[in-house]
Parts: structure tokens; C-alpha cells; sequence
């Protein structure tokens, strides 16, 4: 069989015209138009004895098992359903059962909901007598020194603010007169990774929790 | 299994590009330009084994927020991304197919309180079908850090997840205990000694000190 360089093949496909083929191709080249020119290029029409002989023979093949049972289900078929009566008292009792296990699954449904993100209000204190300024920053704001400050409370030395955060734990410190980072004492606290330490607060659904 | 491994493979290819998308965007102005660059990768390499990639972005700005060096930054996040890495393997060997973000910070969380991969293995165990393994470990991670040493802390958060007993209220009944002049050991053994052993109706029944792998 004639084996021809990828480059006339690329032509025979159409990828290439023929001047793109280099001068040490013309001789493949004309050999392969000569061989094209050979191509009867006629419409093929089939005859209708061929159709008529061809769709015979796929009918006269057996159908396979699974196409009759595909066949079968496409079919109308008529059923008779007898019924004893205590029969339909032992439906019934199977769907009460059904109905008594259901409540039982989706009773995590509810679980689900209540740990789904919700905010709570948190106060956050430090008494920082002397202070000029108190911040708190955190997992809760992107560790922002301004986003959150604390007010002076009532009682001298005292500082708290109020926050709204989402359910889940925070990590958080408080930044005194913009510089001093201060781990809250009434908070556990874990290595920040920098040599300090950071407080961690939990916030449950139903409320937060200094844990 | 078809599905396990679409997530995978979507996890794998979507993971770099939200490591580079709007969580590290929030790095912008706050990190040198390279340091910068070195914790978007370590994210991008993160999420793309589908760990978490928020709290690495977090720790880098906490880092900037505390005035320390890039350089430090960039190791403090890639020790991150170490307990991250062994939170999912720890969880991973639990049974859990495909752990989730929440459980994996909060096995980093404990690891980084003072529990060891075993431990947080034990726990993601022992939380099984629970639907607390989340919170099993953050409790977990806050004993710890509240100085409950880490073996006492798994067997009191194990024998919670066995009762009906609030998870939540652990630490704080521990915390209870310490304002009363008591050392955390000594507030938590309280807790394992008088809880109620009501059993978790939600809790699949499991041999006790037998291998709970599905």
C-alpha cells in the first residue's frame, strides 16, 4: 500500500494547499491528484430492492431477551390484584411503622439548622486603667486594629464594646493604644504563631461562650 | 465513587484559583509584595488538596495587623498549612472520605492547642455519625488550651459524644472550676467523674475500644 508523506496526507484532508507543499513533494503530489482524479465522484443512490432486503433481514433476526423485555415494558398488560383483608391491615401497620422511624431521621434536620451560621451579640471587656484607646481585632473583622474599638464603660478603667459575630470560633486580641496587644485574661488563649498569644471564643447558636 | 472523584478533581482544579481569588486579594497593601506572593502559593497549594484556604489569609494578616516581619509571616502561615495538612490526614484516617473545612481547622486548632494527629484521630473517631466532629475537635483544642492535659481532654469529649451531654458547655464548666482555685486537670476530671452516662440516641452503638472505621 502507497504510504505518503504526512505532509500530502495533511493536503488529501484539506489541512493544506498545495502550495504549501515544498518542491520535493511535487512528485507525491501529482501522484496522489492522479489518484484522486480516479475517484469516481458520482452520487450513490440505493436501490429500494436493497432497503427492502436489508430491513427483512434485521427483522427476521431473533429478538435478544433484553429487547423483549424492554419490549414488555413499553406494553400495556392487564393486571388482577386480589386483596385479603388482612393483608391491607399489615399495609397498614408497615406504614405506621414507616411513618414512627421518619420522625426519628429528621430530627437531625433541626441540629442541621441550629448549626447553620447565626449571629449573637458578644461583649467583649478589658480593664485597661490608663489606656488611651482599646481595640479588639480578630479572625471576626481581618485582624483590623480600627474596625473595632471599645468605649469607656461606667466604671473607671473599664472598656467594652458590643459585637454581632457569626457562630463559630474566633480568635481575637485586644490592641491597647494601637500598639499593645493584650490576650483577653478571662479567655483561654493559644500561640499565635508570633510569639504572643491569642484568646479564643466560641460562638454557639445559643449564645457565645469565652471557651 | 463517581462523585468522590468529580469533587476531588473539581477541588483540584477550582482550589488554586480561589487561593488566588478574593480571600487573598485581601492580602493587597497589607504584606510586601513577595511575601505576598509566597502566601498566595502556599494557599494556592492548600486548597488545592482541598484544605482551607481563609485561615492561612487570616493568619498573614494577623501577622501584618501585629507589626512582624514578613519573613516570619510566611513561616508562621506555612505551619498553618502543616496542621492543616495533618488535621485532614488525622481526619482522613478517622474514615472521613472527604473531611470538611470546618472540621479540618478546628483538628489545626486542637494540633496547635497541644493535641497530637493520633488524638485528633481518636476524636474524629469517636464523633463518628454525630455530625459534632467540628465541634468535637474545637472543644477539644480549647481544653487544651485552657491546660487540660490532651489525653484527659479526649476521654472527656469522648464520653460527652457518648452522652447527651452540650459539647459547648465543656469548657466553660472547666473554666467554672478554675474560678473556683482549681488547675484545669482538676476542674475537667470533676466533669469525667460526675457526668451523667445518658447515651446518645443519635450515636451509632460501637464496640468500645474497638476499630470504628466504616
Amino acid at each position: 500500500m502507497r504510504e505518503f508523506h504526512p505532509l500530502v496526507k495533511r493536503w488529501l484532508d484539506g489541512e493544506l494547499t498545495a502550495d504549501q507543499l515544498g518542491a520535493e513533494l511535487a512528485a507525491e503530489l501529482a501522484e496522489a491528484r492522479a489518484l484522486l482524479s480516479g475517484v469516481d465522484h458520482s452520487p450513490v443512490t440505493l436501490g429500494h430492492e436493497l432497503d427492502q432486503r436489508v430491513m427483512a433481514a434485521v427483522r427476521s433476526r431473533p429478538a435478544r431477551r433484553w429487547q423483549r423485555a424492554w419490549r414488555w415494558i413499553g406494553e400495556a398488560h392487564e393486571l388482577r390484584l386480589r386483596v385479603r383483608p388482612w393483608a391491607v391491615v399489615a399495609l397498614a401497620a408497615a406504614a405506621t411503622l414507616v411513618l414512627m422511624f421518619a420522625p426519628a431521621r429528621q430530627s437531625r434536620a433541626p441540629a442541621a439548622v441550629a448549626q447553620a451560621p447565626e449571629s449573637v451579640y458578644v461583649k467583649f471587656v478589658l480593664y485597661a486603667p490608663g489606656a488611651h484607646e482599646v481595640s479588639v481585632a480578630g479572625t471576626f473583622n481581618g485582624w483590623d486594629t480600627h474596625a473595632t474599638p471599645l468605649a469607656r464603660a461606667d466604671a473607671p478603667g473599664v472598656w467594652a464594646a458590643t459585637l454581632s459575630l457569626p457562630a463559630g470560633q474566633h480568635l481575637y486580641a485586644f490592641v491597647v493604644d494601637g500598639r499593645r496587644w493584650v490576650a483577653d485574661p478571662t479567655a483561654p488563649g493559644v500561640d499565635d504563631g508570633f510569639g504572643r498569644r491569642n484568646s479564643v471564643l466560641a460562638v454557639t447558636p445559643r449564645g457565645a461562650r469565652v471557651s | 465513587m463517581k462523585h468522590t472523584i468529580a469533587l476531588l478533581l473539581s477541588l483540584g482544579t477550582a482550589g488554586p484559583l480561589l487561593a488566588q481569588g478574593p480571600a487573598a486579594d485581601l492580602l493587597q497593601g497589607k504584606l510586601p509584595a513577595d511575601a505576598a506572593a509566597q502566601v498566595r502559593a502556599i494557599a494556592a497549594r492548600a486548597t488545592a488538596r482541598a484544605l482551607p484556604a481563609m485561615p492561612l489569609v487570616s493568619k498573614a494578616l494577623e501577622g501584618a495587623a501585629k507589626g512582624v516581619a514578613p519573613a516570619r509571616i510566611v513561616a508562621a502561615v506555612q505551619a498553618l498549612a502543616d496542621q492543616l495538612t495533618s488535621s485532614a490526614g488525622a481526619i482522613h484516617d478517622a474514615g472521613v472520605a472527604i473531611p470538611d473545612s470546618a472540621s479540618v481547622e478546628a483538628g489545626a486548632f486542637a494540633l496547635n492547642a497541644g493535641l497530637d494527629a493520633g488524638q485528633v484521630r481518636a476524636l474524629a473517631q469517636a464523633a463518628g455519625l454525630t455530625g459534632q466532629r467540628a465541634t468535637a475537635l474545637r472543644v477539644a483544642g480549647t481544653l487544651a488550651a485552657l491546660g487540660v492535659p490532651p489525653k484527659q481532654t479526649v476521654n472527656l469529649v469522648t464520653r460527652s459524644l457518648d452522652s447527651t451531654a452540650d459539647l459547648n458547655t465543656l469548657s466553660a464548666q472547666v473554666q467554672a472550676g478554675m474560678a473556683h482555685g482549681k488547675s484545669a486537670a482538676a476542674a475537667a476530671a470533676g466533669l469525667t467523674h460526675g457526668r451523667p452516662a445518658t447515651p446518645n440516641p443519635h450515636r451509632p452503638a460501637t464496640p468500645r475500644g474497638g476499630s470504628r472505621k466504616p
